[in-house]
């Protein structure tokens, strides 16, 4: 528990790479700090998500993103390990052209993981669009999340990569690569549609993970010398 | 309760005597003499108003926004101006989310009071319609890391924010010239504050009652300090406020000694953020061109481009036969219309040019903005008038490139006025079939270069000889 305590770790995410701007989002980590919600049991872990805006006042958007957050991390999140502890992601929005709420968890997860917080999974987060002429687009920006009659944020775990070889992933029964974990649609789509969604936005969060983890290995190995003050 | 506390780090003995005793002999702990700032960094985001400060460990964020609203019954022709603090709980485990805390209170009353009691920002040029409209300006201040000295980074990213933001322009219409138009960014330019003054707040920790002082205290130094002050200075050695919230006691000749060296701190970091600003927004305008000269190289990426009205005008005149590229997010069809400056009509909704590339690599080498119009672009007598008005007032070279666009945009206004209604109505997101259809009785269809050479105008009669002859 010492090794993580007060670990606290800025990670920068920006999401979208595109000349005019783009999504980025500043996610911190604290914890396992000391005792645990009011209403949550004491015998797991709970963790909690505050979202800032950019500016103005938090209304009902902040807190369902918040909720969002607080379900999709809760499920990669490891509650047995620590029990009456609280670990907060504090999410600050800096910059929003789209897909805001996918670039927050991807962020809050890379934050999680340079804390050290130990994790099932990691969780992939891409949105996925359908435009007017029925072209599916990933990552829109927020021009292009307007015109759109349905997008789609989809949350997958990353593609596992098993520890011993040749060891399946089990999760419920289910094989790690076919799950999602959280999906929050807005407008209206035809289901085979969101079918077609789900398939490009899992095959994007492929690459998505393969990227993550690469970045994340290297960052974990310069960051220990820093960490140890 | 207990638990709470139980976040909250404390410093132990060991180590508030060691800073101390550091302190006795003019050494702090980072390394830094008594007198010095800590590394300074300020970067801007990509929206206007949007300013990042990094004092050592401290990061602070400011945003600044202006909304329509009605003035107080007393100020009917000045706007408003309120900040914000956020101490945002990632800046530092004890800070709790919710109702801001003494510590955010004060902040923010030490800025407002430099920044609106000192009349720093001109509250009258604010005013749209006197008693019923004015501009209320907002500034949001996130604090996101607490490494010490939270009012001296938090009062330059507000400075800084407020320096690089820019409003909307607005104009006075309608039958009794009651009702407001707000132009889009890209219909008119928007227009930035006007500043008269930047107080920069300065702040000093005592310690050993009142021996010792230092600038700029770290979060640890904080600690263990006995005493604070904050002055707020500007560069013409006016104070504009003084915070010293009780603490140890410190003698007047103390006190004066501190004013001097904020002065001197003052205005190092006024020139500092005056570079920053000045940086800002050249970089600014010339992403506004170059945005789209890039495109046409480009051709494949997905770039959304928001083609503005006089920066087509504004790149008509500066880049004279540069045929953009403009695209629509959803379809990229290649638009292609004819823009002559005498016919009004098409400067409206047109936006593009055609793509050639031989130009385009001309273009590259020539477009870095050194300040003055193109030499080959006779936009007639029109330029030569506006370059001597730049060349009237005194301004550096990146501001007089800025200078000059708007000067431009002021020439082309009363013929923009009649788009003005369309133009508003047209949200950024119209389609280019939209605006095609919308320009098609008044715009020609597409046309190829040969086109180009037969055309009316000057401009592009020069344009076409340059090609030719290139």
């Amino acid at each position: 528990m010492a090794s993580y305590f007060r670990r606290k770790k800025i990670t920068f995410w920006p999401c979208g790479f595109r000349i005019s701007g783009d999504t980025i989002v500043l996610a911190a980590v604290y914890g396992p700090k000391a005792g645990s919600k009011k209403n949550e049991s004491p015998e797991k872990a709970s963790i909690e998500v505050l979202w800032k805006p950019k500016s103005g006042q938090i209304g009902k958007a902040e807190r369902e993103y918040e909720m969002i957050l607080t379900r999709t991390l809760q499920s990669i999140f490891l509650s047995t390990i620590h029990p009456n502890t609280t670990t907060s992601v504090i999410i600050q929005v800096m910059h929003d052209d789209g897909a805001l709420l996918p670039c927050a968890i991807n962020a809050a997860c890379a934050a999680l993981v340079d804390a050290g917080i130990p994790l099932k999974s990691l969780a992939v987060a891409i949105c996925c669009g359908i435009t007017e002429s029925g072209s599916i687009i990933l990552d829109p920006t927020k021009q292009e999340e307007q015109e759109m009659p349905a997008f789609a944020y989809l949350v997958f775990p990353n593609s596992s990569l098993a520890v011993l070889p040749g060891t399946p992933p089990l999760i419920e029964g289910e094989p790690v690569e076919h799950g999602i974990i959280t999906s929050v649609t807005h407008g209206a789509m035809s289901v085979d549609d969101y079918f077609d969604c789900l398939d490009r936005g899992r095959v994007a969060s492929a690459k998505l993970s393969e990227f993550l983890r690469k970045n994340l290995a290297q960052s974990q190995i310069p960051n220990h010398s820093s960490k140890a003050s | 309760m207990e638990q709470r506390l139980a976040n909250i780090w404390r410093m132990s003995v060991n180590e508030k005597k060691f800073i101390e005793n550091a302190l006795l002999s003019d050494h702090r702990v980072d390394g830094r003499r008594p007198f010095d700032y800590r590394r300074l960094s300020l970067k801007f985001g990509s929206d206007d108003g949007t300013a990042e400060v990094q004092l050592g460990q401290t990061h602070v964020m400011g945003f600044v926004t202006a909304q329509l609203v009605q003035p107080y019954r007393d100020r009917p022709n000045e706007g408003t101006f309120s900040i914000f603090t956020e101490f945002s709980p990632m800046a530092d485990p004890s800070f709790e989310p919710g109702r801001p805390g003494e510590a955010a209170v004060e902040l923010g009353r030490i800025i407002d009071r430099g920044l609106r009691e000192s009349r720093a920002v001109d509250m009258e040029s604010l005013c749209v319609l006197a008693g019923k409209l004015v501009w209320a300006i907002r500034v949001d201040l996130h604090i996101l890391d607490n490494g010490g000295n939270l009012v001296d980074a938090a009062n330059i990213a507000a400075v800084a924010a407020l320096l690089t933001f820019r409003r909307p322009e607005c104009s006075l219409g309608g039958e009794d010239t009651q009702s407001v138009i707000i132009h889009q960014p890209e219909v008119r330019e928007p227009i930035p504050l006007i500043v008269h003054h930047l107080p920069i707040a300065v702040t000093f920790a005592f310690f050993d009652d009142g021996e010792i002082l230092v600038i700029d205290p770290t979060y640890k130094e904080e600690i263990i300090m006995g005493g604070r002050m904050t002055v707020t200075m500007n560069t013409n050695e006016d104070v504009c406020a003084i915070q010293k919230p009780g603490g140890q006691g410190v003698k007047q000749s103390e006190i004066m000694r501190c004013l001097r060296l904020a002065s001197q701190k003052a205005t190092d970091i006024t020139d500092k953020i005056k570079k920053a600003v000045e940086a800002y927004d050249l970089e600014r305008a010339q992403r506004k061109i170059r945005r789209h000269s890039s495109s046409s190289a480009q051709a494949a990426c997905g770039a959304d481009i928001k083609m503005s009205k006089q920066v087509v005008d504004v790149t008509q005149k500066k880049i004279d036969g540069f045929k953009i590229q403009s695209k629509d997010p959803m379809n990229q069809e290649e638009v292609e219309s004819d823009t002559d400056l005498e016919n009004s009509n098409t400067r409206g909704e047109n936006n593009s040019f055609q793509q050639v590339d031989e130009i385009h690599g001309k273009m590259k080498s020539v477009n870095l903005f050194t300040g003055r119009p193109s030499s080959w672009h006779p936009y007639g007598k029109g330029i030569t008038s506006l370059s001597t008005c730049t060349s009237s007032v005194a301004l550096s070279a990146p501001r007089a490139m800025e200078a000059e666009k708007k000067d431009t945009v002021a020439l082309e206004r009363p013929n923009e006025s009649k788009l003005e209604k369309p133009s508003v109505e047209a949200t950024v997101d119209d389609s280019h079939t939209k605006e095609m259809s919308a320009s098609v009785q008044q715009v020609n269809q597409k046309k190829s270069l040969k086109d180009a050479v037969k055309v009316k105008s000057r401009k592009k009669k020069k344009v076409a000889s340059t090609m030719v002859g290139e």
